[in-house]
Formats: C-alpha cells, structure tokens, sequence
C-alpha cells in the first residue's frame, strides 16, 4: 500500500505574470496518491494569473485520490483558477479496447497513457517515450 | 460461420432471462438482418456473444467456425474474427485514433501468431480505407470518438471493421442517430466488405438500412428468442404492418 503525497509550488512575484499547472495523477491497488499545490501570488504580483488543473485516475476500487490547494494571494488583481476532476478507467472503455483485440492490461496501459497525454507530450521525447512504458510496466499485475 | 444453439442468458445478477433459446446460423458470405420490438433482446444478443462483463450464460451454445467463443475471453473472441461494432461508440480521450487502430491490429495479429504490420504498411491502408469512408486525416489523429458526431462515430466503426478484417461482423443499430447521407456511406463502407469468407449480423430497426445493406435472411426477435425468419420481404412486411401480426402467429 503505498502512499505519495507530492505536488507543486508556484510564486508568482511579478505583475502580469502567468502560470499554468496540470498534474495527473494515477491510483491503483491500495495506493492513495495526494497533490499538494501552492500558488502564491505576491503582493507585487498585480494582473498575475495562475490555472491549475488536477486530474486523478483511479484504477479498482481499493484506491484513493486527494487534493490540497494552498492559495495565497496578496494582492487584489490577481486571478487564481482550480479544477480538479477524479475519473475511473470506465468499464465501457476496457471493453470497447477488448472487442478490438487488447487484453485488459493493454487496455488500460492505453487508456492511462491517454488520460496523461498532455503531460507526457510536454516531456521531451527521449523521456517521455521512457515514462510511457513505466506507465506500462507499474501498471502490470495491478489490473484485474 | 456462427452457430447460435438455444442460446440462454441473463443479466449477471438477475433471475430475469433475456435470452430464451436464441437459435440463429449464419453461414460465411451471407448478410443476416435481426429486427424485433425494443426489449427483445436483440443488443443483449450482440453483448453476449462479444462477452461483455455483467451477463451469465445460463445455457445453449455459440460457435464461430466450430469454435465455442462463450469459454473465450473477449479479446481472444476479437483475434478469433468476430467484431462488434457498437451502438454507441466509446470516447477514449487521449488516445489518438490511429494509435488505437494500429494497437488493435497488432494485437490481434500477435494473438495468431501473425507478423505485426509496419507502420508504412499501416499508415498506406488505414489512408486508402478512410478516403472511402470520407473520413479526413484530421479525423485521424482525434482522440477516438471524442467530439466526434454521430455520423463520424458509426463510420469510425466501419473503419475500425476494414482495418481488423474480422470474419463475422456483428453491427448494432449501425443506423441509429443517422442522416440518409450518413447512413448510405455507412452502408456503401460495408457493402465493400462483403465477401465470401466474411459475414454480417445486422441488428436494426428500420427497413431503409435493408434497402442499403441488402440482406439474405430477416429475422425477427422477440421476448429473447427468433420467432421467424424470412426473406427480405420480411422486413418489408414489418415496416408496413408493425410487429403485431407475427408476435400473434406466434404465440
């Protein structure tokens, strides 16, 4: 049973400053993942903006996401933006994957590495090619 | 090719049966068309022989090619040759369609022992077969089925059917939420299918699909089981008098 608790902290100390966070997260077994994140937006910071978007995967029914946001802001005109959405790998996807011919590990390895798509893309490609069959190989033995 | 033989199931935690003694053949070369008033259990139908999760056979047999598909897995059941495809399509966001296509190919290919298929020889037939299907490249690297219209969605479907080359064809309402124009590009991309080692089980509800996708055998399902088959002036007979004077026959 593992437990991460990990996350990112952005500071914004400029005016006009902009920042973007994306944080995939993905649960399976017993594992209970938590992202923490701290905007801080500095009292010189004006116009400054930040969106975070926090996504969590949760594979089987034994396993936990959480999310911890710590705003600070010390000025008036900054804008802070937070969305976090908590999906499961849908039983109608893993069949749709089977009917074309995948077993359910490939199945999922597939639809996991869809859901951190936008991420890995970000990666540059030596790494991400690496992350994608980490992905594959954490994922094995976990699923069914 | 498939051989239905009092074919019994239910919804896995149910008493309720939904299918009562299916009998159905359906021979290589050969179009076969399924109508029957909403509950027959015509989708029930295509689910169990796929084996989607959460119903149970509870007896009667199905066999592709003499081979019992209900001890397969679903994917073996897909390597084996049969296809389903899917009332209503499933979105994987993320999943470009071509990665997902050529994923599936491969998979089955390695399931038989088969070569996998280079990424040209790929790239050149998944191009030939979506230009017919005025399916655009575009379309292409979309995740699969995400934001795709209803139209776009069964012709995907159709796509996914060349690609696989599977042997028996199951199409579920294929024409459900489909234009004219849509529904005769759909039909046109599986009448290119047809051949003498393939054949199709056509689920649907309206005559036009049939004046499209010319079938050999109509039959009609009700209250989980076939209770007449016919030519296809069956289905012509059905879209004038509704299902009432077969379901009497029947009775």
């Amino acid at each position: 049973m593992q437990q991460a608790d990990t996350g990112t902290k952005m500071v914004h100390l400029g005016k006009n400053t902009k920042s973007r966070i994306v944080s995939k997260g993905i649960s399976a077994g017993k594992a209970q993942n938590t992202y923490r994140g701290l905007v801080s937006m500095h009292q010189k910071a004006k116009d400054s903006r930040n969106y975070t978007q926090c996504d969590s995967l949760l594979i089987g029914g034994n396993c936990g996401a959480h999310t911890v946001p710590y705003i600070e802001v010390k000025n008036n005109s900054s804008r802070v933006e937070h969305e976090a959405t908590t999906s499961k790998v849908d039983d109608e996807q893993l069949f749709y994957c089977r009917q074309r011919g995948m077993d359910e590990e490939e199945a999922v390895a597939l639809v996991v590495n869809g859901f951190c798509k936008d991420v890995l893309q970000a990666l540059p490609m030596e790494f991400a090619m690496e992350a994608q069959q980490l992905v594959a190989i954490s994922l094995e033995g976990s699923v069914g | 090719m498939l051989e239905i033989k009092d074919l019994c199931a239910s919804l896995a935690d149910e008493e309720k049966q939904i299918l009562k003694g299916v009998n159905l053949t359906v021979e290589a070369g050969k179009v076969h068309a399924i109508m029957g008033p909403n509950g027959s259990g015509k989708s029930t139908l295509s689910y169990v022989l796929s084996g989607k999760d959460g119903y149970e056979v509870t007896g009667g047999s199905a066999a592709l090619d003499d081979e019992d598909i209900l001890e397969m897995e679903t994917e073996e059941r897909a390597a084996a040759g049969l296809f389903l495809a899917f009332q209503y399509p499933i979105e994987i966001p993320g999943v470009g369609n071509m990665v997902f296509m050529r994923t599936a190919v491969n998979a089955q290919r390695k399931a038989r022992g088969e070569e996998e298929m280079s990424a040209t020889e790929f790239l050149k037939e998944v191009r030939a077969r979506a230009k017919t299907l005025k399916i655009d490249a575009d379309m292409l690297k979309r995740p699969v089925n995400v934001g795709f219209s209803g139209g776009e969605k069964k012709r995907n479907e159709i796509l996914q059917m060349a690609m696989l080359e599977p042997k028996m064809c199951i199409l579920d309402e294929t024409d459900s939420g489909l234009d004219v124009d849509a529904m005769k590009l759909v039909a046109e991309g599986v009448n290119a299918l047809r051949d003498k080692g393939r054949a199709f089980l056509v689920i649907t509800h309206y005559q036009r699909l049939l004046d499209h996708i010319k079938p050999d055998v109509v039959h009609i399902m009700a209250e989980g089981r076939i209770v007449k088959t016919g030519g296809p002036e069956l289905a012509l007979e059905v879209e004038q008098n509704g299902y009432s004077d077969i379901l009497a026959e029947v009775a």
